[in-house]
Formats: C-alpha cells, structure tokens, sequence
C-alpha cells in the first residue's frame, strides 16, 4: 500500500491541503553527489524551530501568537556536540516533548557521529542549522536565509545536507 | 523550497518527510517518504534502530539516484495506534492561526444565528 502523506492530519487539514496548488519547480533544481559517501561532508539542517539555549534566543513565538499570518524565517546554527539538555523547542505547531527527550528525531547529530565513527560517512560538518517551518510567507527564506545557510554550509566544505522538516 | 536553494548554492539535498505529497508537488531533489506523525521525521525517540533505517534510505537514495525529483519510501511500523499518534504530536494548546481560523468560524456560525 503506497505511503499515506495524511495518516496523521485531522481530516479538515487534510481536506484543505489536498485543495492548495502549488508551483512546481521546473526544472528540479539538482547537485549530483560528486563522491562516495564514505568521502562526503554532511550538514544537517532542520525546520522543527529547535535552537540551543546556551546560545540563542527562541524563534519568535510572541510576534506569531500576535500575527497568526507570520512565521519568525529567521535560522539558527547547533554545534554538531550539542547535548541534550541545551535543545529548547519553539515551534507553535507540534508538541516538542519527543524532540526534548531526543533531538535525533529531527537533528540526527548522535546518529552521524555514529555514522562517521563507522566510516560510512566522510565527516558531520561541525554546525547544524535549524529554521521554523510555520512560514506563510516564504520569501526571506528564499531570498535571504536560505541562501545564507547555503553560503555557511559551503564555508564549512559541506557536499550533502539531509534535510528534515518537522 | 530550501532543498532547491541548496542545490542551486552546489549542495546534494536530501529530504526526509511524512508528507511526500508536498515534496513531489513543489518538486523535492530528492525525497525520502516516511509514515510516521508531524515532529519526528526520524522515528520515535530513543529508538536508534528506527532512526537509523531511516537515515540510511535516505543516505541510499542520495547515493543511487540520478533523477531530479525522485522518491523512495521507507517502512516504519509505528508504535502508536494511530487514533492515539494523530492527537499525540499536536501541540497541547492549538496554534495562533488554528485559534484565529476557529473564532472566525464561530464568529461566521453566530452571524447566521442572528441571521434566522
């Protein structure tokens, strides 16, 4: 049975989603993997609105809760030795317990160690990014942010970047 | 959205979603679908397994595939009845636009009272 993308939506979300229309991307934008994994510098980059609390503020969950419209499109950087304790959470539009309890749900950073330890990996790229993904409006993520991370992942000689939305 | 950013900046993406719908129609590089409820991409907590069957799907598809929008799916048996996930990943208070889209419904529900 093919995988179903609304298994866990209420129905009235699923109903008003399927009735969006989207623009496609023509053509697909497309970076060919240049060498073996096992030589590949991996970035993660996340939107379920995590940061870490000894460094930065929480996304802007205040201004949200006053303009239900916008989302903070603002991003974060998580060192790749993050612990636990330090993730804090500030996405409106999940409920963060599990994410508190194991970042790796979302920023896989223990399970790349992992990865690179056993030489399957070349390397976890020292920084991760985080973003919020409630964004009505996606034109400074595409003008501005996104291109930022970018640029800061191509500083750090990233090949790939697994991407996970919450 | 941010996938075709990072491959226009010379970056391999990779996305692992639950919602492959999305990814197919705004057209993903490449796209991992995964079952599994909002928040948790990579499995359950603490379980190193699951997240890491994932992670290698996707890692498989990055290194397979030469097809600008393909997709693969991963299997996942959740542990969760899925009545019981469907409420369980939802924020314990609703979002500020949920909230703002019910008082407008109520607001639409108690003009037509005072209509009849």
């Amino acid at each position: 049975m093919p995988l179903d993308s609304f298994k866990y939506l209420p129905r009235s979300i699923a109903a008003y989603y399927q009735t969006i229309r989207v623009d496609r991307a023509d053509p697909i934008a497309w970076t060919p993997l240049s060498k073996p994994l096992s030589e590949c510098r991996f970035g993660l980059v996340t939107t379920a609105g995590i940061y870490d609390k000894e460094r930065d503020p929480p996304f802007d969950a205040e201004r949200e809760t006053r303009e239900p419209m916008w989302g903070d499109p603002t991003y974060r950087g998580i060192g790749r030795d993050v612990v636990q304790g330090q993730i804090g959470a500030s996405h409106l539009h999940i409920n963060n317990r599990d994410i508190l309890a194991d970042v790796n749900i979302v920023l896989p950073v223990d399970r790349f160690a992992e990865l690179e330890e056993q030489g399957v990996v070349g390397s976890l790229a020292a920084e991760t990014y985080s973003l919020m993904g409630y964004q009505p409006n996606t034109s400074e993520w595409r003008e501005r942010y996104g291109p930022e991370v970018a640029g800061l992942l191509k500083d750090e000689a990233v090949d790939a970047v697994l991407l996970t939305p919450a | 959205m941010l996938a075709q950013t990072f491959e226009k900046a010379g970056l391999s993406t990779v996305l692992v979603t639950m919602m492959p719908y999305w990814a197919e129609k705004m057209g993903a590089p490449r796209t991992v679908g995964v079952e599994v409820p909002f928040g948790h991409p990579l499995g359950m907590p603490g379980d190193r397994e699951m997240q890491m069957n994932i992670i290698r799907a996707a890692l498989s598809l990055l290194e397979e595939t030469q097809e600008p929008g393909a997709i693969s799916e991963v299997g996942v048996e959740w542990p969760q009845p899925s009545d019981e996930a469907r409420k369980d990943w939802q924020p314990l208070e609703a979002s500020p636009i949920i909230k703002m889209m019910r008082d407008q419904a109520q607001a639409r529900a108690q003009e037509r009272r005072q209509e009849t």
